[in-house]
C-alpha cells in the first residue's frame, strides 16, 4: 500500500520509492532504504505525515507519501 | 605560528554553529530548526601557540548534494583548503548522522567526530559505548556539549593530533566474512559487498589509465557508481556497468554497516523523547495546529505591543530630554535657526522617534528567538503544509515567510533551504508581504494615533493581511504555473528544547544592534536628506515646506495616490523615503510635521491633529498601514533579492509586483471603507 494510506503509530517496511531522482536519493540518505523500517507518528489531510526514520522525526508532504510503497512490519 | 584549517560539517541542526561560536567567540545565529546556517562562515582562534582557522559549513545530510547550501559544504570539504574535518554529530540522531560520516571517511582526509548533545541523550537514558564507537569507525570520537562548552579542548587537541595520523587499523568485523581478493577491512571503515568492491577496483584501474590527477580514487570510483553528475562530467568513463545507477545499493550497504555499529554501541535505543512526542500530539494536531499557531502569534504580538509600550514610555522621556538639551545647547552656542531645525526637527525628531520603538522590536525578537530555539519553527512547516501545497508551495516555504516577521533580509536568505529554484523565486516574491519589525513602528504609531483602544487589533490585522496576501499571491502564481512545479515537503522535526538563554541573548542583541545601527546610518542619512528636500526649494531655503522640492515631488505623484486614500503630498514623500528603510516613513512624517518624540502621548496628539488638519483620517491611516505593509520592500531587501536570485530583472519584477499589489489592495480597502463609512 501507499504510505499515505497508512495509519498512525504503525511500523512499516519500505518496498518502493517512486520519486524524482534527487529526492529519492535524499530520502535514502536519510535512512529510508528498501526494506528499511519507518514508523508513522502523525497524519493529516490526504496523507501529510510525521514519520520516524531511524529514530529521527520527519514531516513529509502528500506528494511524497503517495509515492512510497510500504508493507506492514509484522 | 602553525596554521590549521578545520571544517565543521554535519547534518542540519546538529550544533555546528553553537560549537563555532564557543570556539571563536562569534555571535552567529543559532536556532533549533534545520537550515539556519546557509553560508560558509569563517573564524579563528589560538590554541597552544597554533592558529586555528575554523570554517562553519551549512548542514548537509550527505555529500551528494541537492540544495545550494549543501553544495557549498561539499565544495569546501572536497577542496585542499581543509586540513582536518570535524564531523559534528547530534548524539540523539547517531544512526542517521553516521551516513555522512561514512561518506566523509571515504574522502581519505583526517576526520574527527564531535559527538554533541551528549548531556541530552544521557537525560533520556540512552548510552553510547565510547570505546567501541571509535574502534569501529577508526577515528577519534570526542563527546562534547557545545551549549555547555564541555569537551572543547579535547576536541581541538584531537583534531591537531589527528591531522597527520593515518586511520587506525580497524578491529571490527562485519557479520559476513569477505572473500574478496583485497582485505579492505584493514584499510577502510566502510567495505562494500564483493560485487561493489570489484566494480570499484575496475573503475580505479580505468581512472589510473585515463586520468592522472585523481587524488581520492576510491571516493571518485564510488561516486562514479552513484552516477554523481559532477564526477561523471569531470571523469567520464566507458565501462558497461556504469550505465546502471548503483547508488541505492551503496546507500543500503552503508546503512547495513551503520546498523551493525548501532547494535554494538547504542544502549537503550528504544528510549524515545517522550516530552517531544507529547508536545507534538498537541501542537501538530490536525485540528488544533493552525489555531494554536495563530494564538502563539497573537501572544507574540500582544507582548510586543503591551510590554514594549510600557518600556517605550521611558525611552520617550529620554528622547525628550535629549531634544531639550540639544536645543538648549544650540541656543547657548547661538546656533542659527536652520541648524537648530536640522538637529532638533530633523535628526532628533526622525532618528529619535525610531529609537523609541526599540523596546517593541526587542520584545518581538525575543519572542521569535524563543520560538526558533524551542524547535517549534519546523513544526510550522508541517502545520501549514495543507494550505501551502494548495498554493503551489511546500510547507517548508512558510519558515522563511515566518522569519519575515522579524526581518525580510534573513528571511529571503533562508529560502536557500528550498530545493526548487522556482520555489525560491516565489518565496522571494511573497516574503516581503510579511510584516517585518520596521513596519511595526508604522503600525504602532498610526494604530495608536487613530484607533486608540483597538490599536492592537488593527496592528495584528496587518500581520494577518500580510499572510493572506502572500498566500493568495502564491495561489494566483500557482494557477498561472499550471502545475509545473510539484512541491515536496521534507523537513526534519528536531526535539523540543528549553531555549538556551545565551543563544536567545545573542540573537536579540544582534537584532537590536542591527536596528540601532540602521537608526544611526540609513535612517540618519535619510532623515537629513528628507530635511533638506523639505527645507529647500527652487528659490533656496524655504520657510513654508509646501514650497520645497519635496512638496513638488509629492504633488506630482498625488493623483496616483488619491484613489487609495493617500493623496497627500506629505504622505507621498514619506512613502518614497520609506524605500530606503520602512522606519523612514515614520521618521520622515515626524520631520514633515515637525513633531519631536512622535510616539509620546503629547507627540501623538500633535501629530494626529496635524494630520487631521490636512484631511487625513482613520481610514487614511489604515490605508497607509496596508500600503506600507505591501509596497516595495526596503533597499536592503531588494539587494538581498538580487543577491539570492542572481537576477536584476527578477528584482525589478519583485519590486514592481509588490508596488502593484500594494496599490490594488489599498484601493480595494479605501473604496470599501468609503462605501461602508
Amino acid at each position: 500500500m501507499r504510505l499515505c494510506e497508512g495509519s498512525i503509530d504503525r511500523r512499516y517496511l519500505v518496498e518502493k520509492i517512486d520519486l524524482p531522482f534527487a529526492l529519492e536519493r535524499r530520502l535514502e540518505a536519510l535512512g529510508m532504504t528498501i526494506d528499511g523500517p519507518i514508523e508513522t507518528v502523525d497524519k493529516k489531510g490526504k496523507g501529510i505525515m510525521i514519520i520516524k526514520i531511524r529514530g529521527t522525526r520527519f514531516a513529509l508532504g502528500y506528494n511524497i507519501t503517495k509515492n512510497i510503497i510500504v508493507r506492514e512490519d509484522l | 605560528m602553525n596554521n590549521l584549517t578545520i571544517g565543521f560539517i554535519g547534518n542540519p541542526n546538529c550544533g555546528k554553529t553553537t560549537l563555532f561560536n564557543a570556539y571563536t567567540g562569534a555571535d552567529l545565529k543559532v536556532a533549533n530548526w534545520p537550515g539556519v546556517t546557509v553560508e560558509k562562515v569563517e573564524g579563528s582562534f589560538e590554541y597552544k601557540g597554533q592558529k586555528i582557522h575554523l570554517v562553519d559549513l551549512p548542514g548537509t545530510y550527505s555529500l551528494t548534494s541537492y540544495t545550494m547550501e549543501e553544495i557549498i559544504s561539499r565544495n569546501f570539504i572536497l577542496s585542499d583548503e581543509v586540513d582536518v574535518i570535524i564531523n559534528v554529530i547530534d548524539a540523539g540522531a547517531l544512526e542517521r548522522s553516521l551516513y555522512l560520516t561514512l561518506q566523509l571517511l571515504e574522502l581519505n582526509k583526517p576526520v574527527v567526530i564531535a559527538l554533541n548533545m551528549m548531556d541530552i541523550i544521557e537525560k533520556r537514558g540512552l548510552e553510547i559505548d565510547m570505546h567501541r564507537l571509535p574502534e569501529m569507525l577508526g577515528i577519534p570520537v570526542i563527546p562534547v556539549s557545545a551549549r555547555k562548552r564541555r569537551g572543547l579542548d579535547s576536541l581541538i587537541h584531537a583534531a591537531i593530533h589527528h591531522k597527520d595520523a593515518p586511520i587506525d587499523p580497524l578491529i571490527h568485523e562485519h557479520k559476513e566474512t569477505s572473500k574478496h581478493r583485497h582485505d579492505h577491512h584493514k584499510e577502510y571503515t566502510m567495505v562494500y559487498s564483493d560485487d561493489i568492491e570489484d566494480k570499484i577496483d575496475i573503475i580505479i584501474e580505468a581512472l589510473d589509465k585515463q586520468y592522472h590527477d585523481v587524488k581520492d580514487k576510491r571516493w571518485v570510483a564510488i561516486k562514479e557508481l552513484e552516477r554523481d553528475n559532477e564526477i561523471i562530467e569531470k571523469y567520464p568513463l566507458d565501462l558497461p556497468f556504469l550505465k546502471d545507477d548503483h547508488s541505492s545499493l551503496i546507500i543500503n550497504e552503508k546503512y547495513d554497516f551503520i546498523g551493525e555499529v548501532i547494535d554494538e554501541v547504542l544502549v537503550h535505543r528504544e528510549r524515545t523523547d517522550v516530552f517531544t512526542e507529547k508536545v507534538d500530539k498537541v501542537l501538530t494536531n490536525k485540528w488544533a495546529g493552525i489555531p494554536i499557531f495563530l494564538l502563539i502569534m497573537a501572544v507574540v504580538f500582544f507582548l510586543t505591543f503591551t510590554v514594549g509600550d510600557f518600556i517605550k514610555g521611558y525611552f520617550e522621556m529620554f528622547i525628550d530630554l535629549i531634544s531639550k538639551a540639544a536645543d538648549d545647547a544650540l541656543i547657548y552656542i547661538r546656533a542659527g535657526d536652520t541648524l537648530r531645525s536640522l538637529v532638533v526637527d530633523g535628526i532628533i525628531a526622525g532618528v529619535g522617534t525610531i529609537i523609541t520603538f526599540m523596546p517593541n522590536i526587542l520584545i518581538l525578537f525575543l519572542c521569535l528567538a524563543l520560538l526558533e530555539d524551542s524547535g517549534y519553527m519546523a513544526r510550522v512547516a508541517y502545520i501549514m503544509e495543507g494550505i501551502m501545497s494548495k498554493m503551489g508551495l511546500s510547507g517548508k516555504a512558510f519558515i522563511p515567510m515566518l522569519l519575515g516577521f522579524g526581518c525580510t533580509v534573513p528571511a529571503i536568505m533562508a529560502s536557500r533551504s528550498l530545493e526548487d529554484r522556482r520555489d525560491r523565486l516565489k518565496v522571494m516574491l511573497v516574503t516581503p508581504f510579511m510584516s517585518c519589525n520596521a513596519r511595526l513602528t508604522i503600525y504602532i504609531l498610526f494604530a495608536e494615533m487613530f484607533f486608540s483602544d483597538k490599536a492592537m487589533i488593527i496592528a495584528y490585522s496587518m500581520y494577518l493581511i500580510g499572510i493572506i496576501v502572500a498566500i493568495i499571491t502564491s495561489f494566483i502564481i500557482h494557477i498561472f504555473d499550471k502545475g509545473h512545479t510539484v512541491n515536496y515537503l521534507l523537513i526534519e522535526l528536531p526535539e523540543y528544547k528549553l531555549p538556551d538563554a545565551h543563544t536567545v541573548a545573542i540573537y536579540v542583541f544582534e537584532k537590536v544592534k542591527d536596528y540601532l545601527e540602521k537608526a544611526g546610518t540609513t535612517i540618519f542619512l535619510a532623515t537629513i536628506i528628507i530635511w533638506l528636500i523639505l527645507n529647500f526649494g527652487p528659490g533656496g531655503l524655504v520657510s513654508d515646506m509646501s514650497e520645497s522640492f519635496g512638496a513638488y515631488i509629492g504633488r506630482f505623484l498625488v493623483p496616483v495616490f488619491t484613489p487609495i486614500g493617500l493623496g497627500f503630498w506629505q504622505v507621498v514623500v514619506a512613502l518614497i523615503a520609506g524605500i530606503s528603510a520602512k522606519e523612514v516613513v515614520v521618521s520622515s512624517m515626524a520631520v514633515l510635521f515637525g513633531v519631536v518624540n512622535a510616539s509620546s502621548p503629547a507627540g501623538m496628539a500633535l501629530f494626529s491633529s496635524s494630520l487631521m488638519s490636512i484631511g487625513f483620517e482613520s481610514l487614511n491611516a489604515f490605508c497607509l498601514m496596508v500600503f506600507c505593509l505591501l509596497y516595495i520592500p526596503c533597499a536592503a531587501t531588494l539587494a538581498t533579492i538580487k543577491k539570492e536570485s542572481g537576477s536584476w530583472s527578477w528584482t525589478i519584477v519583485c519590486a514592481g509586483f509588490q508596488l502593484f499589489v500594494a496599490w490594488i489592495v489599498t484601493f480595494i480597502v479605501y473604496q470599501l471603507g468609503l462605501f461602508l463609512i
